[in-house]
């Protein structure tokens, strides 16, 4: 009797247990796939795309592992998009996507094993891999005889003047504009959000007393925390190095900045910007529970496409004005790196230069999201800027950045993004100094000097194989 | 042809050797190669960019000794896995009371009790992430909604609070294991001796501290050292949950280790300091056999 009275639980138990596992994985899979949500749907025309026929015989297959872009539009076009240049030139072309934290580790086992794709995208500085890799000078030559000069910040990112060897290409970034809910910022009379370091200050200090509403700058270990030390660092007079790659951190300017984060997060903001993934900002902006954040576009386009009020809502500012500058650290810049195992490296680089020569249309299916880093490229862009091609209310929103160059600066400014910048980048030295002070854990000169001292010894090491100067 | 066979069929060492023939090759293969790759990287220059190999002595360690975060990260894990060990010990000892238990539904709790076992790591605690968020956390809104909390705790934001999650997260995950071995302790006890305990007039707590437990105490002393080692080296929950933040308090060796030598592509440091957790390690394996021995002898 038991025995049968079990069974009956066990299969109704079973059916139950499908049922909800069956649930359980649409609402993850739903909650978990940006792509899944609606996109913001374009007005406009694409771009044409442009073929060159390679100035070498091509053939075999080519593989390339990149980042599944925040933007899925982009995805779906880029993966046709290299498929036709395959079958066009006869080369079998892959395409592997994968989430972009999870790039690096990939990068590192494929290079510690010798082997793998033939081109390996990333999104953040690669110079670590510059002994592994090979040197992109030629193909940064042909497309500087092109298209005419590259972008300094991406010129930066991706040559080491030690070496005097580009470990990587990088033909597009993307900036790092101040997102605002204009709402919020217009009761306190700052409708045009802040202009400035102290107007930050000021106008989310008042918007936190009055609606309770925080700011939006991180202090966790993660990118858009680490991209948002540095445009303060700068805008106070600050940074990481010296042009010449010599450790300059310890400065009144550093601890004047310090100070300044202390008195914000005090004033301003809460505990929960000690707790973000690189994604709880734009979640924050969305939802209504932050006045500001350092992102990209692409918080406001998915805005557009699930919750079309609150991305009318949103808009975006320049850099900061601090005591000394107004910078902000690019958002994303492209690293396309050819290990020296790719098997077919030929077609890796002719495949980079077609890809770059349609950089109008990378733009327009990233949604104006990725820039070109040699700017004759898309003379379309400023036209879109000013009316956007994907439905901006008003359509002229992204027009701030016509000049976004002017303010963007490579991780490492003034210096070059070398393996030492990467490193502190990647293992949060400056989220965590800025940390340590507004916690009351250090004083402000204490954090600088302990940053300091890491900062030394992380250069000290680099130093030590020849891939940083100074 | 036969008796040859019949021949090899008797060889007890031969055989002894083809049986454990698979998991001596998984064992150097998989712990015994990455192991000596460690240690020679521990000494080395090696790059996440440069795989060759130039010997630096004991430089990466002296580097290591000098970072404050590495002693941090020391301590942390020292907090991380004492705490847990002893929360897992106490929530193993009561969930195995309760897989021993007979009563109706008792299929379902067992389920739910090994469930956490059963999920993977990273799945589960991204799960955690989610129950844990700064604005949508849906244990914040139950906490608002019962009247205990008026704004969200904001749970991985504040230095203790963050511990304390990961050190619970954790103690989730690893509880079914302790209680499913220190069941199979409970199980092996002679129903007798508790009878007799009953007949004597001993009540449930007494009959708890004075027979079962010492009786089940090597069973808790193995399953107290598994949480333990599985816990030291675990990164996965504090990587995951807080990225080691915020600054630093949640950081242990293992995903220190990482970030440096794999984030940060300094896998010569990296190694030096995932290879401070050896000789730890190797003191819990020893008190582990120790503890088996004993089981044994009894």
């Amino acid at each position: 009797m038991v025995g049968t009275g079990d069974d009956r639980l066990s299969r109704r138990g079973f059916l139950t247990a499908t049922a909800l596992s069956a649930g359980a994985y649409g609402l993850a899979a739903g909650c978990a796939s940006e792509s899944s949500g609606p996109q913001a749907k374009n007005t406009g025309k694409a771009p044409q795309e442009v073929f060159t026929a390679p100035t070498r015989k091509l053939g075999g297959s080519l593989s390339v592992l990149m980042w599944s872009h925040f933007v899925p539009r982009h995805d779906k076009w880029f993966d046709k998009f290299a498929a036709d240049w395959g079958k066009r030139v006869g080369v079998n072309v892959r395409v592997d996507h994968i989430n972009t934290v999870d790039v690096p580790r990939r990068a590192a086992s494929e290079i510690q094993a010798r082997q793998g794709h033939d081109v390996i995208q990333h999104i953040a500085p690669f110079s670590q891999y510059e002994p592994a890799v090979l040197d992109m000078t030629d193909l940064v030559q042909e497309a500087t005889r092109r298209w005419g000069q590259q972008l300094e910040l991406c010129r930066r990112s991706s040559y080491n003047p030690n070496t005097r060897r580009f470990y990587a290409y990088c033909p597009g970034w993307s900036p790092d504009p101040g997102d605002y809910r204009k709402s919020m910022w217009q009761k306190v009379g700052l409708p045009n959000g802040p202009g400035s370091w102290d107007e930050l200050l000021r106008g989310a200090t008042e918007i936190k007393r009055t609606t309770g509403v925080p700011c939006g700058l991180g202090l966790s270990p993660e990118t858009d925390s680490n991209m948002a030390a540095r445009a303060l660092l700068w805008s106070f007079g600050a940074s990481e190095q010296d042009r010449d790659e010599r450790v300059v951190l310890n400065s009144e300017e550093a601890v004047a900045a310090v100070e300044y984060m202390t008195r914000l997060w005090k004033q301003a903001e809460t505990d929960e910007v000690f707790s973000w993934v690189p994604a709880s900002n734009n979640q924050a902006l969305i939802a209504g529970k932050s006045s500001y954040i350092l992102n990209s576009i692409s918080a406001w386009r998915t805005a557009m496409g699930t919750n079309p009020k609150i991305g009318d809502d949103i808009f975006f500012v320049p850099a900061l004005r601090g005591p000394k500058a107004a910078m902000a650290a690019q958002h994303v810049i492209q690293q396309w790196i050819v290990p020296k195992h790719a098997a077919n490296a030929d077609a890796a680089k002719e495949f980079l230069l077609h890809y770059t020569a349609n950089f109008p249309a990378v733009t327009y299916h990233s949604e104006l999201y990725d820039l070109p880093g040699w700017p004759s490229l898309v003379p379309q862009l400023n036209g879109w800027l000013d009316d956007d091609p994907y439905g901006a209310k008003p359509a002229n929103k992204l027009a701030l950045l016509k000049g976004a160059a002017s303010w963007s600066a490579n991780i490492g400014y003034p210096g070059p993004s070398n393996p030492a910048i990467g490193e502190i980048f990647n293992t949060n030295v400056l989220p965590t100094m800025f940390g340590r002070a507004a916690r009351g854990q250090l004083t402000a000169k204490q954090a600088v000097a302990e940053a300091e001292q890491r900062v030394n010894a992380i250069f000290r090491s680099w130093r030590a194989r020849g891939l940083v100067g100074g | 042809m036969s008796a040859r066979r019949a021949g090899l069929a008797d060889r007890d060492g031969f055989l002894a050797w083809v049986m454990l023939l698979p998991s001596v090759i998984y064992i150097l293969a998989l712990v015994g190669v990455p192991f000596l790759l460690a240690v020679a990287f521990a000494f080395s220059d090696v790059t996440t960019g440069d795989p060759s190999y130039d010997f630096v002595g004991f430089g990466n360690f002296t580097a290591v000794f000098d970072d404050g975060v590495f002693w941090r990260s020391l301590w942390n894990t020292l907090l991380f896995t004492g705490c847990s060990m002893v929360l897992i010990v106490v929530f193993g000892k009561i969930l195995a009371n309760l897989l021993i238990a007979d009563f109706h539904g008792k299929w379902l709790v067992r389920f739910l009790i090994l469930l956490p076992w059963t999920t993977p790591v990273a799945l589960s605690t991204i799960s955690w992430l989610w129950f844990l968020d700064s604005i949508y956390s849906p244990v914040d809104w139950t906490l608002r909604h019962l009247g205990l909390i008026d704004q969200n705790v904001v749970w991985l934001g504040d230095p203790n609070t963050a511990m304390l999650s990961v050190i619970l997260v954790q103690t989730w995950r690893l509880t079914p294991l302790a209680a499913v071995i220190v069941m199979a302790g409970l199980v092996a006890i002679p129903r007798d001796i508790d009878e007799a305990a009953r007949i004597d007039g001993a009540g449930f707590w007494r009959r708890m501290f004075e027979v079962t437990i010492p009786l089940s105490l090597p069973v808790i002393a193995v399953a107290a050292l598994f949480g333990a080692i599985m816990t030291f080296t675990d990164m996965t929950v504090s990587y995951v949950l807080t990225r080691g933040g915020p600054t630093h308090a949640t950081d242990v060796l293992a995903s220190w280790a990482y970030f440096r030598g794999i984030e940060g592509g300094d896998v010569g440091q990296g190694a030096a300091i995932a290879l401070f957790l050896f000789p730890i390690l190797l003191a819990g394996v020893v008190a582990i056999l120790r503890a088996v021995r004993r089981l044994e002898a009894r």
